[in-house]
């Protein structure tokens, strides 16, 4: 199958407007007439939903916590970027899509990045008549602070919460239009299956979560807004119920994954320290505009840090890169990281770990200022590591954030699937192999109140699109399948419980297909989760049954999923033999030891498509074609 | 009128009837206070201003319709509120902590308020509807209190206005919207204030009557 | 550095909304002073799993004091003993060795159990879609700077925007009223020129619908204050009140 991007002609600054011209338009009255499901109200499952319900549409919308609100969009802390050029510092929308681009180590597909630029204005015209409460300057203004990877300030944000505050803006609109009975809201639901009627998108199989009961639901289309995968790693800075299996059971209905490997590593988390250990603490890179990052020159240097004097102390990011200094992208500040760690020169009880160290700010604007900016974030790591992180510097290291890869979609955000969308976190659009910080939280909003409202109304006007509804073969078929499973898991009554799954699952992502991958590792790795799989089905223990609110079945189905999909992120991290953003194959690094991509081979999107129980995927690609920037050897010196 | 049902019917509407009686009848206690303390100035200064006060005629009348009204309305609402919060809940704690909020007068105040209802009814047969041709309110005090019974009964009632007040008070204001940083601790501090000077100023009097009288 | 404690847990037990529970004995050994008291859960958790018994269901997600999902009445006290912290953030370093520790759920009749200490916290949703929201559709706002807030104002309303809509406030409440989670809201649109517009009937909808989900009455007790992990002031109760006021008796809403 030929992967067509569907992107649009004529300049890059031209396309998205000639686009939407050009999209066939659902007449007002006809809106109606269609029912729209969107599963996951994070920033593009609630933005999505609550604009297409202002348009009209009929939406359904799911999502597996007990309220909307709860998505885990709502822990983003650092903020969201926009090009709006507030501090006159020579921001452009141009420039937004080209350190965009450029972050993502030219994996990204231009188009989609220029249009996620444009509209970024729009969203923080829309969040502030919401009533988010930005941060302002005294004299009422909003304000600005700078993100890695970027030498303009153009980060908008609402203390360390900014995620809380834009999720609880499209839910409190999500809020209006289930009072308006133009969506209807449900809750505690696992989507476990999406239903395929004559080829296209026509509906979903979910589990309601206090019965046990499975549902199905019909539509006209289907969007999906899951979020992301990251929780492969077991350890990460997701949320405990984050997982893969809407998009995963969408993969094997049809619709391709797409760069799978390219997942972000975030700098300043806080590092682990037990095995019993559930998740791990993220904590903004915001802090990386006033903390200075070092380690002690001397490798196995076990004193004190107020001990360690200035001159023995190596600020390795100011040291290496000059210009950007501590505010480098995640990937090289991470990779750095792990690198003097690597070294001997890690801090703390594990020696995992670096100093992020406040002292030269506090001593230069005073604890006051510093507290202003980031006092929950430093509330957050004292009662973390019971330190104060106002007098010791605080000790961060690198974890599992975000993922990069995701469904693949066309410019419209549809799948391979018609009429199954896919937005956020759960496809691969704009971020290429590095997504830069604060730009997440821009693209769900974009695609769910800028981007979906159009692309979904063309593809309805037009679509011929017979009458369908939850009696149609193809709902039982799924519904017993997914069933199956269900009795299956239950059935095992091993002797391992599906966390102890999912913590070796995760070590083995963890050591062979985290910060550096080797294609020996990756081969490794593939083994060791084929023999973890096949013990999985024999030996796993999954307490309770089908029909009652029973949170372990829950886990092992999402474990069963992450099962097989960390081997397809192997198996893509394997095909491409380069380095790039947060995908750094050791065999392929420069003299400094900056990835080193390979443009006349790899410059292009990697798409999988399923082909059967136990059978290799099928390679699929999607070229990449920079017409407007320049490929480089990214440099942050 | 429907609206004003549903206002003063809603939780905040009846906590809008609780603060303005409640902040009535304090109103009613100082000048009650003020009142008493005539006694100190000996038998014919406190029958001087009973005189006066009854002098009024009709006013008088007119506050104590007022007061009733203010009581029949504190009471059904404070009944009300106290069966529906109990409703609220069906099933308890086993562990029951306070987390700092709570003082001693907010937590019991359903209870302090029903004994304060007792005190007000006895209180009223004692001194109120009680025949005063041939004796003077003087006198029937003197004699009240010249029981030790009576002595204790009333301290203990005081102390009990006094618990109520304590949380009465702020909470009317809060009640009514007046919560302002720059305010509160002033609000706050009166609170305290007003119930210690109901507890000692009214409380002390039976005391005071016993031993000199 | 690490050290370890053992505990007594008294956890309720209770299969659904209609079925009568109880408290039952586990005991937690060997757990880490540095785990969050969700991990100590997880280890019991783990064992009952192995031992052929249910474990303790309990909402949770994020696990880093923001989705709310979290909460459970520790010894008493909502979200345990530490101040503005919820449960998922309480670390075990703040109880001893041979502590008993009792656990159980939010309680209030508009909080129906669903299971063990998972609570059906909907009807905070319900108040929110009774008006806690701005009516702007997409598309249509102007310049985000076009209508200076002052900063003073936009940090007071962010202090009230903070709730993570945990509930704690009405486990908390004596009364079991929801009043802190329904100011927190009011107060936040009340306080933004955005806001504005809706005020009155967004204060008067909220409450009517709070009023009906089957909350208490609040009687200023302030454990809702001392107890949200957020520290929400009951200072927003008061705007909530003034907000009310102004509806009821100023303005032609009904
Ligand atoms: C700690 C942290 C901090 C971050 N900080 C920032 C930041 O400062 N700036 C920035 O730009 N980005 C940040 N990010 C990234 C950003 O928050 C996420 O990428 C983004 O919020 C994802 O939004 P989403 O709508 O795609 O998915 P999510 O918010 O993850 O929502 C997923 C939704 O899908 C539902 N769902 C999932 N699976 C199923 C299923 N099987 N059935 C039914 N429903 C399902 C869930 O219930 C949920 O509603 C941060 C991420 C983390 C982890
Ligand atoms: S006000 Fe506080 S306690 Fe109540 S729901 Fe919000 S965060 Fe939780
Ligand atoms: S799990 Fe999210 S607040 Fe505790």
């Amino acid at each position: 199958m030929q992967l067509d991007a569907k992107i649009p002609d004529g300049p890059l600054a031209e396309k998205w407007d000639r686009h939407r011209f050009e999209m066939k338009l659902v007449n007002p009255a006809n809106k109606r007439k269609f029912d729209i499901i969107v599963v996951g109200t994070g920033l593009a499952g609630g933005s999505a939903s609550a604009t297409l319900a202002e348009l009209g549409y009929n939406v359904k919308t799911f999502c597996f916590q007990d309220s909307p609100r709860r998505a885990h969009s709502i822990a983003a802390q650092g903020g969201i970027n926009a090009a709006k050029n507030y501090p006159n510092d020579g921001d452009s929308i141009w420039r937004l899509f080209y350190d965009t681009v450029k972050g993502g180590d030219f994996r990204a597909r231009e188009a989609n990045v220029h249009r996620l630029a444009q509209v970024s204005n729009n969203i923080i015209d829309h969040c502030v008549a919401q009533g988010i409460p930005f941060a302002r300057e005294y004299g009422g203004l909003l304000a600005n602070r700078s993100f890695g990877g970027a030498q303009v300030s153009r980060t908008f944000y609402a203390r360390g919460q900014t995620g809380q505050q834009l999720l609880l803006g499209a839910y409190s609109s999500l809020a209006r239009q289930i009072a308006a009975g133009k969506v209807t809201m449900f809750p505690r639901r696992e989507m476990l299956d999406v239903v395929i009627v004559d080829g296209q998108a026509r509906g979903i199989v979910v589990r309601n979560l206090i019965s046990g009961e499975l549902e199905t639901h019909a539509a006209h289309a289907v969007v999906l807004a899951t979020g992301g995968y990251g929780n492969v790693f077991f350890l990460s800075t997701n949320a405990m119920g984050c997982n893969v299996t809407a998009a995963y059971r969408a993969y094997k209905k049809g619709a391709f994954f797409a760069n799978p490997c390219f997942t972000q590593i975030h700098p300043t988390c806080i590092p682990v320290h037990g095995t019993y250990q559930s998740k791990l603490t993220l904590m903004s890179e915001s802090l990386r505009n006033d903390g200075r990052v070092w380690v002690p020159k001397k490798a196995g240097d076990t004193r004190r840090p107020a001990d360690i004097p200035e001159d023995e102390r190596d600020y390795f990011l100011e040291r290496k890169y000059p210009s950007f200094g501590n505010l480098v992208p995640r990937d090289v500040a991470s990779r750095n990281a792990k690198e003097q760690c690597d070294m001997g020169k890690g801090v703390g009880e594990t020696r995992l770990a670096v100093y992020l160290d406040f002292a030269d700010a506090i001593r230069r604007d005073g604890r006051a200022v510093i507290e202003k900016k980031y006092g929950n974030l430093f509330q957050m790591y004292a009662k973390i590591t019971a330190d104060n992180p106002y007098e010791t510097p605080m000790m961060i290291y690198p974890a599992v954030h975000y993922t990069m890869g995701g469904l693949w979609v066309d410019y419209n955000l549809m799948s391979t699937v018609p009429g199954l969308f896919v937005l956020g976190e759960a496809n691969f659009s704009d971020h290429g192999a590095n997504r830069l910080g604060a730009s997440a939280l821009m693209q769900g909003l974009a695609d769910g109140y800028f981007v979906i409202p159009y692309t979904i109304g063309g593809y309805l006007a037009g679509t011929p699109q017979r009458a369908v509804t939850t009696a149609d073969p193809a709902f039982k078929a799924a519904t017993q399948a997914v069933n199956g499973r269900i009795s299956k898991l239950l059935s095992i009554n091993g002797h391992r419980t599906v966390d102890d799954f999912h913590r070796e699952l995760g070590g083995i992502m963890w050591d062979y297909c985290g910060m550096a991958r080797t294609n020996a590792g990756l081969e490794v790795a593939r083994g060791l989760i084929q023999n973890l799989r096949a013990e999985f089905w024999e030996n796993v223990k999954v307490p309770g049954d089908p029909g009652e609110f029973n949170q372990s079945l829950e886990r092992a189905g999402r474990v069963a999923d992450f099962l097989e999909f960390g081997e397809l992120m192997l198996i893509d991290a394997r095909a491409r033999q380069e380095s790039c953003g947060g995908h750094f194959n050791e065999a392929f690094q420069t003299q400094e030891n900056e990835a080193l991509r390979d443009d006349e081979n790899f410059c292009h999107v990697a798409a999988w498509e399923f082909t059967g129980e136990d059978k290799e995927p099928a390679f699929h690609k999607e070229p990449l074609v920079f017409e407007n920037v320049h490929l480089t050897q990214r440099s942050y010196k | 009128m429907n609206w004003l049902i549903n206002t003063l019917g809603s939780s905040i509407g009846k906590k809008l009837l609780m603060a303005l009686t409640g902040l009535g009848f304090i109103s009613f206690l100082v000048g009650h206070l003020a009142g008493n303390l005539t006694i100190y100035g000996g038998k014919d200064a406190f029958n001087s201003y009973a005189a006066h006060l009854h002098a009024l005629g009709p006013f008088v009348t007119a506050a104590e319709l007022g007061l009733l009204l203010f009581a029949v309305i504190h009471v059904a609402t404070g009944a009300i509120l106290f069966y529906q919060n109990l409703q609220a809940r069906p099933e308890r704690y086993k562990v029951n902590k306070s987390g700092g909020g709570r003082t001693i007068g907010s937590a019991t105040m359903p209870y302090t308020g029903f004994v304060v209802l007792a005190f007000v009814i006895f209180h009223l047969l004692n001194f109120h509807f009680v025949d005063k041709t041939h004796t003077t309110i003087f006198q029937i005090v003197s004699e009240a209190f010249a029981s030790p019974v009576y002595v204790l009964i009333y301290i203990v009632a005081m102390v009990i206005v006094a618990l109520h007040v304590s949380h009465g008070f702020w909470s009317a204001f809060q009640s009514l919207g007046a919560n302002h940083p720059k305010y509160m601790p002033f609000i706050m501090g009166v609170s305290v204030a007003v119930s210690v000077i109901f507890g000692i100023g009214f409380g002390f009097l039976p005391v005071y009557i016993s031993l000199f009288s | 550095m690490t050290k370890t404690i053992n505990l007594t847990l008294k956890v309720w037990r209770q299969k659904g909304p209609h079925v009568k529970g109880k408290l039952e004995t586990y005991h937690a050994n060997n757990i880490s002073t540095d785990m969050s008291f969700l991990e100590m859960i997880d280890v019991v958790n783990e064992q009952l799993t192995l031992d052929g018994k249910d474990p303790i269901a309990f909402d949770h997600d994020c696990r880093e004091g923001i989705c709310g999902s979290c909460g459970a009445v520790v010894n008493g006290r909502p979200h345990g003993p530490e101040k503005g912290t919820t449960l998922c953030q309480l670390h075990m370093r703040h109880f001893s060795d041979g502590d008993t520790v009792v656990v159980e759920p939010w309680r209030s009749r508009a909080f129906p159990i669903i299971r063990d200490l998972a609570v059906d916290r909907g009807v905070l949703d319900k108040i929110i879609q009774a008006g806690g929201y701005i009516s702007v559709n997409a598309g249509g706002a102007q310049d985000a700077n076009a209508i200076p807030i002052p900063q003073e104002v936009a940090d007071k309303a962010m202090d009230a925007a903070a709730c993570i809509g945990c509930g704690a406030c009405v486990a908390a409440c004596p009364n079991a009223s929801a009043m802190l989670f329904v100011s927190a809201k009011v107060s936040q649109l009340a306080l933004l020129p955005q806001g504005k517009p809706e005020a009155a009937r967004r204060a008067i909808a909220m409450l009517c619908s709070a009023d009906k989900a089957g909350f208490g009455n609040c009687s200023n007790e302030r454990e809702c204050e001392a107890e949200c992990p957020k520290e929400i002031s009951i200072t927003h109760i008061a705007r909530l009140n003034r907000e009310f006021f102004k509806a009821s008796f100023g303005s032609s809403v009904q």
